[in-house]
C-alpha cells in the first residue's frame, strides 16, 4: 500500500512509528488506511499529541517485521529490536546547538553508539522536562535529568543482559549500544536486550558516570542538524506546510501597540487571492499579543502585499511624540534624582571629593532589534476545540499559556511543536506570533502561517531597553578604587510586561535586586565587593517602546559602562587594567550573585582573566599602529574574559586583527559548540556594539530593512578569533549569552588604548565609527 | 493571475501567480521548495540566493515574469545528497548556527567557486559581503570556503 505524506510530515516519521504532529482530521485524510495496517492511536501524555504506531512496512516497504515493543526506558529515549536508538531532542534550537548537546548528555550515560542515534524533535510535553531555553541554561538545567534518562535505560539494560546471562550486573560493561560480561566475552546488543528490558521496572534513579569516564561529553560533536540544513531540508518554522493552508500578514498600529479604530479593507480584498480580514484584539498584556489586522491570502506574497493596502486609522497613543531625544532628556533628569536607592555603603560623596583621580561619565546605550534571520512567523491550526501550533519557539509552553488566552480555549487543548528556530537573541521568548495565528486560523476554520516582512519584524520588535547610565568613580593615591557611585536610568522590561516587581528587577543583572542586604550580594561585577564607598542607584524611564529580553539583557549596557570605566581608572592610576581588577575580585569564595542560583566565584574569574591577559598579550607590546584593550564579565553562571587588538584609520574605520577569548562554563559538553557560540556572540555583540540602533522618532521605529539597520557583514567579522574554553569538571554552565558583554568595552578599550579616545555610547556608529 | 513555466533544478514546473510574484515565493509557496529563505525581501541579506543561468541571484527580488526560460538552480537542486563539495566543507566545519541565512551562503559560494576555483580572501570577501549571517558565522564560513575550494580541486582531479 502506499501512503501520501507531505514533507513536513515525513519529517516526524521514526523508524517503526509516526509521530504526526496534525489534528486527526487531517491525519485522517492522509492516510487511506486498509485492514492490513496496523494502527494505534492514542493521545499521549499531556500534551494530548496524536502518536501512530503503525508497522514499519508502512514507512518502508524494505523493513523487516513487525517490531516488538521498543524498549522506552523514559520520554526520551526509545531502543528498537533492531538496534535503532532514538533520543528525543526535547528542547529547541536557536542555533545554540541544544539539538544536539541535550541528546548528548542522553547518549553519553546511556553508553549508546552517538554515530548511529537517531534524534526526534519532541512536542511540547511534561515528560520531557523542562523544554524552555533561554538565559544560557538549557544546558545546566538538563544536566541532571537527561543524564538520569540516560543511566535508567543503561542500567535497565545491564540488568536485562545479566539476568539472560545468568550474572550479576556489576561484572558486566557497555559501550556503544553493547552490554558485554567481561569473564566470558559474551556480548549483547541493546536491540536484542529490548524486550527483556522494556518488561523491567525502571528504578527511580540510577549511578551516573564520573566525569572522568566520559566519551562524548567535552569533545568536539558535529550539530546534528547540520547535513540536512546544508540541503535546504524543511526545519523550520517558516518551512511548515499543511494542506489547505493559508498565509496571512498583520498590520500593527506604526506608533506602538495601538488597537485599530477605523479599518478600510476595499483595495487589500480586491488583490486576487485576498480571502478575508481578520482582526486582532491583543491581550492586556503587550508581550502576549499586540493588536493588529490581518490580511489572509493564498500565498505569502499576496498576504504581504494586500496588507499594505489596508487603510487603518488607530487609536490615539500618549507616546506619539515619543522620540529618542525626549527619552533622553528624560533620562537626565531622571538620573539627578532617582528615586531607587539598592546600594549604599560608606560615604560615596565624601570619598569621590577625596579621591585623587575621578572620573565622571555618561554612557548611553541605543534600542536594538533582535533582527533574527528568519522572520516572525508561526502556524496554527484550529479546529474542532483544539489547536495545534507549529513555529519558532523558544519557550513552548509559555506559549502554549499565551495562545490559550488568545483564542479561549484550555491549555491542555492547545498542543505545540517547536520547529528549528532561525535566530532568537531573545525574540522568541515571546509567544505573540503563536498567539496572532492561533487568532486568525480559529476565525478562517483552516491551518493559517502568520509571516512578517522584515520592515513589519523590525518596527514591532520588543527592544533592548534604551539604557543611560552615570558612572563617577575615584582611584586613590595607591590606585585602587575607594568611590564608585553608579545611576542607571532605563526602559524597564519589568515594568512593560506589567509585572509587580520593581522595575529595576529586569535591569540590573537579573532578580537579585530587591534581595540586596550587603554589597556582597550585589552582583561583584556590578558593585566590585572591595571598593568600600559605593552606591546604586536606578530610575525606569516612562515610554511606550516595547522591550524585552536581548541576549545577554541588561548585562550589555552595564558591562560596557563598568568595563570602560574599570579601564580609564586604571589608565589614571597609571596601572594595569588587568592587576587593578584582580584587586577587586578579593579572596572571597561563593558569593550568592543572583536568585537564579548562580554562584560567583572570584577564584575563576581570577584564572579567566589571567589567562586571557596571558593570551591576548596583555602587559606586552602590541605591532606598532594597533591598540589592545581588555574587558571580562560574569553572565548567567560562566565567566569571560577578551583581549580585542584593533588598528583604526583617520576616518575612525576599526580594523579587529583578533579577539582572544576564554571562557570557564564548567564542565564543556560539546567542545564544538562551545566555540562556535564564543565566535558568533563575539560578532555578534561587535555588529551591535557598531551599528544597532532603533532611533525612535514621533512615537514610532524608524528603521525599515537591513539598509537603515545595519548588520555585521563578513569582511567587517574580526580577521582571527581564538577561543579558549577553560577545562573544567564543574557542573555545566551556558554559553550562549556569556561571550558578549567583553566585547563592546573591550573594543572601546583598544580604541582609547591606541587614540585616547574613550567610547561612551553604543552603537559606535553614532560617533562616526565603522567596522573596516 | 498568470501561468509560467518555470525550470527548477532540471524539471518543468507549470505555476499559476501573480506575474509580480517573485521567484523566492513561487519557489516556496507554489512549488513547495522551501530551502530557499526569506529574509528581507529587498535584496539586502542574501539569504534567498539562488542560481538563474548558473549566476548567483537574489530570488525576492525577481519577479517570476522576468525570469523567460532561464535554468533555476535551488539549494535543493545544488546535489541530489549534499555532496556538492561546498555542502561537505560546509558539515566538515560545522559552519550553521541557527542555519537560516546558510543555503544563501552555500548558494553564493557554489556560484564564486564556479568562476573562481581558487579564490583570494578578497574576492571571498567580494562575493559573500551580501550575505548577512545573524549568528555570525563568517569566521566558519571563510574556512569552509577555503575548504571547499580544495575539494573541489580533488574533485577535479579525480575526475
Ligand atoms: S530575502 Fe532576498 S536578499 Fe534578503
Ligand atoms: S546561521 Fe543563523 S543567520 Fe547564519
Amino acid at each position: 500500500m502506499t501512503v501520501r505524506l507531505s514533507r513536513q510530515q515525513v519529517l516526524h516519521a521514526t523508524r517503526a512509528g509516526w509521530y504526526l504532529f496534525e489534528p486527526p482530521a487531517a491525519i485522517a485524510a492522509a492516510l487511506p488506511l486498509t485492514r492490513r495496517t496496523f494502527l494505534r492511536v492514542s493521545a499521549a501524555g499531556s500534551g494530548g499529541l496524536l502518536v501512530l504506531v503503525a508497522t514499519r512496512d508502512l514507512v518502508s516497504a524494505s523493513a523487516g517485521a513487525v517490531a516488538d515493543a521498543p524498549f522506552q526506558p523514559h520520554a526520551l529515549i526509545r531502543i528498537d529490536v533492531d538496534d535503532a536508538v532514538t533520543i528525543w531532542a526535547s528542547n529547541p534550537d536557536m542555533g545554540e546547538g541544544t539539538k544536539t548537546s541535550l541528546p548528548m548528555l542522553v547518549a553519553e550515560e546511556l553508553d549508546a553508539d552517538w554515530t548511529r542515534v537517531r534524534l526526534e524533535n519532541a512536542p511540547l510535553d511534561r515528560r520531557y522536562g523542562g523544554q524552555g531555553v533561554g538565559g544560557s541554561d538549557a544546558i545546566a538545567s538538563a544536566w541532571l535529568h537527561h543524564r538520569q534518562a540516560g543511566a535508567v535505560g543503561r542500567h535497565l539494560l545491564v540488568a536485562a543482559a545479566a539476568a539472560q546471562w545468568g550474572v550479576a550486573a556489576d561484572v558486566c560493561s557497555t559501550s556503544r549500544g553493547v552490554v558485554r560480561h567481561d569473564a566470558s566475552g559474551r556480548t549483547a546488543t541493546y536491540g536484542s536486550l529490548a524486550a527483556r528490558a522494556a518488561e523491567l521496572t525502571p528504578p527511580a534513579s540510577a549511578a551516573l558516570k564520573d566525569a572522568s569516564r566520559f566519551t562524548l561529553i567535552g569533545t568536539r560533536v558535529p550539530g546534528r542538524d547540520v547535513a540536512a540544513i546544508v540541503r535546504g531540508l524543511p526545519l523550520f518554522g517558516l518551512d511548515v506546510r499543511k494542506p489547505g493552508m493559508q498565509y496571512a500578514a498583520v498590520a500593527k498600529s506604526p506608533v506602538f501597540a495601538r488597537r485599530a479604530v477605523r479599518v478600510d479593507a476595499t483595495r487589500a480584498m480586491a488583490v486576487p487571492g485576498v480571502a478575508r480580514v481578520v482582526e486582532i484584539a491583543g491581550l492586556p498584556n503587550p508581550t502576549h499579543l499586540i493588536p493588529g489586522v490581518a490580511v489572509v491570502a493564498d500565498s505569502t506574497w499576496t498576504a504581504l502585499k494586500a496588507r499594505d493596502l489596508l487603510d487603518i486609522e488607530w487609536e490615539p497613543s500618549p507616546f506619539a511624540d515619543e522620540s529618542t531625544a525626549s527619552l533622553r532628556a528624560q533620562a537626565a533628569e531622571r538620573l539627578s534624582a532617582p528615586p531607587e536607592v539598592l546600594h549604599n555603603s560608606g560615604n560615596v560623596d565624601t570619598a569621590l571629593a577625596s579621591a585623587r583621580h575621578v572620573v565622571d561619565a555618561t554612557y548611553e546605550c541605543a534600542f536594538v532589534a533582535h533582527a533574527t534571520l528568519e522572520p516572525h512567523n508561526c502556524t496554527a491550526d484550529v479546529r474542532d476545540g483544539e489547536c495545534w501550533i507549529e513555529g519558532p519557539l523558544q519557550m513552548p509552553a509559555s506559549g502554549r499559556q499565551v495562545v490559550a488566552a488568545a483564542i479561549g480555549l484550555a491549555p491542555e487543548k492547545v498542543h505545540v511543536m517547536s520547529s528549528r528556530i532561525g535566530g532568537g537573541f531573545g525574540r522568541r521568548l515571546m509567544s505573540d506570533y503563536a498567539a496572532e495565528a492561533a487568532v486568525v486560523s480559529k476565525a478562517m476554520g483552516a491551518p493559517v502561517q502568520v509571516v512578517d516582512s522584515r520592515s513589519g519584524d523590525l518596527q514591532h520588535d520588543y527592544y533592548r531597553p534604551f539604557a543611560v547610565q552615570r558612572l563617577r568613580a575615584g582611584v586613590d593615591a595607591q590606585g585602587r578604587v575607594v568611590a564608585w557611585d553608579h545611576t542607571l536610568a532605563t526602559c524597564s522590561r519589568n515594568a512593560y510586561r506589567l509585572d509587580t516587581r520593581p522595575p529595576s528587577s529586569t535591569e540590573l543583572y537579573g532578580s537579585y535586586v530587591g534581595r540586596v542586604k550587603t554589597v556582597q550580594e550585589l552582583d561583584p561585577d556590578l558593585v566590585p565587593t572591595h571598593i568600600p564607598n559605593a552606591r546604586l542607584r536606578y530610575a525606569a524611564l516612562s515610554t511606550g517602546v516595547p522591550t524585552g529580553a536581548w541576549r545577554a539583557p541588561s548585562h550589555m549596557a552595564i558591562a560596557f559602562a563598568v568595563e570602560t570605566m574599570l579601564d580609564e581608572m586604571a589608565a589614571k592610576a597609571g596601572r594595569s587594567p588587568v592587576d587593578l581588577r584582580l584587586d577587586f575580585l578579593g579572596d572571597t569564595a561563593d558569593v550568592p550573585s543572583s536568585a537564579e542560583g548562580y554562584t560567583y566565584d572570584p577564584a575563576r574569574m581570577r584564572a579567566v582573566i589571567r589567562e586571557a591577559a596571558e593570551r591576548g598579550g596583555i602587559g606586552g607590546r602590541a605591532a606598532a599602529g594597533r591598540g589592545r584593550g581588555f574587558a571580562s564579565h560574569f553572565t548567567f553562571g560562566s565567566y569571560c574574559a577578551q583581549v580585542a587588538e584593533v588598528s583604526v584609520d583617520a576616518s575612525k574605520r576599526v580594523t579587529v586583527h583578533k579577539v582572544t577569548a576564554v571562557i570557564d562554563c564548567g564542565q564543556p559538553v560539546n567542545l564544538l559548540g562551545v566555540e562556535a557560540q564564543v565566535e558568533g556572540g563575539i560578532i555578534d555583540a561587535l555588529g551591535t556594539a557598531f551599528y544597532a540602533e532603533v532611533p525612535i522618532a514621533r512615537g514610532r521605529a524608524t528603521v525599515a530593512n537591513f539598509d537603515t539597520y545595519r548588520l555585521i557583514r563578513h569582511r567587517e567579522a574580526p580577521r582571527l578569533v581564538e577561543v579558549h574554553v577553560m577545562p573544567s569538571r564543574r557542573t555545566p554552565t551556558g554559553t550562549g549569552e556569556i561571550p558578549l558583554p567583553p566585547v563592546a568595552p573591550a573594543i572601546a578599550n583598544a580604541i582609547a588604548a591606541l587614540t585616547g579616545t574613550r567610547l561612551r555610547q553604543t552603537p559606535f556608529s553614532r560617533d562616526g565609527w565603522s567596522l573596516a | 493571475m498568470a501561468n509560467f513555466e518555470l525550470l527548477v533544478n532540471g524539471e518543468r514546473r507549470a505555476v499559476d501567480v501573480a506575474p509580480d510574484t517573485p521567484l523566492l515565493w513561487v519557489l516556496r509557496d507554489a512549488i513547495g521548495l522551501v530551502g530557499t529563505k526569506f529574509g528581507c525581501g529587498q535584496a539586502l541579506c542574501g539569504a534567498c540566493t539562488v542560481h538563474v543561468d548558473g549566476r548567483a541571484r537574489r530570488s525576492c527580488t525577481l519577479p517570476v515574469s522576468q525570469l523567460g526560460t532561464a535554468a533555476v538552480t535551488t539549494i535543493e537542486g545544488l546535489s541530489r545528497d549534499g555532496s556538492h563539495p561546498v555542502q561537505r566543507a560546509w558539515v566538515e566545519i560545522d559552519v550553521p548556527q541557527c542555519g537560516w541565512c546558510q543555503a544563501g551562503q552555500i548558494m553564493s559560494t557554489a556560484a564564486l567557486l564556479a568562476e573562481r576555483p581558487d579564490p583570494t580572501d578578497a574576492e571571498i570577501g567580494t562575493a559573500l559581503n551580501g550575505n548577512l549571517c545573524r549568528c555570525g558565522t563568517y569566521t566558519r564560513i571563510r574556512r569552509a570556503v577555503q575548504r571547499a575550494a580544495e575539494l573541489t580541486r580533488a574533485d577535479g582531479r579525480a575526475r
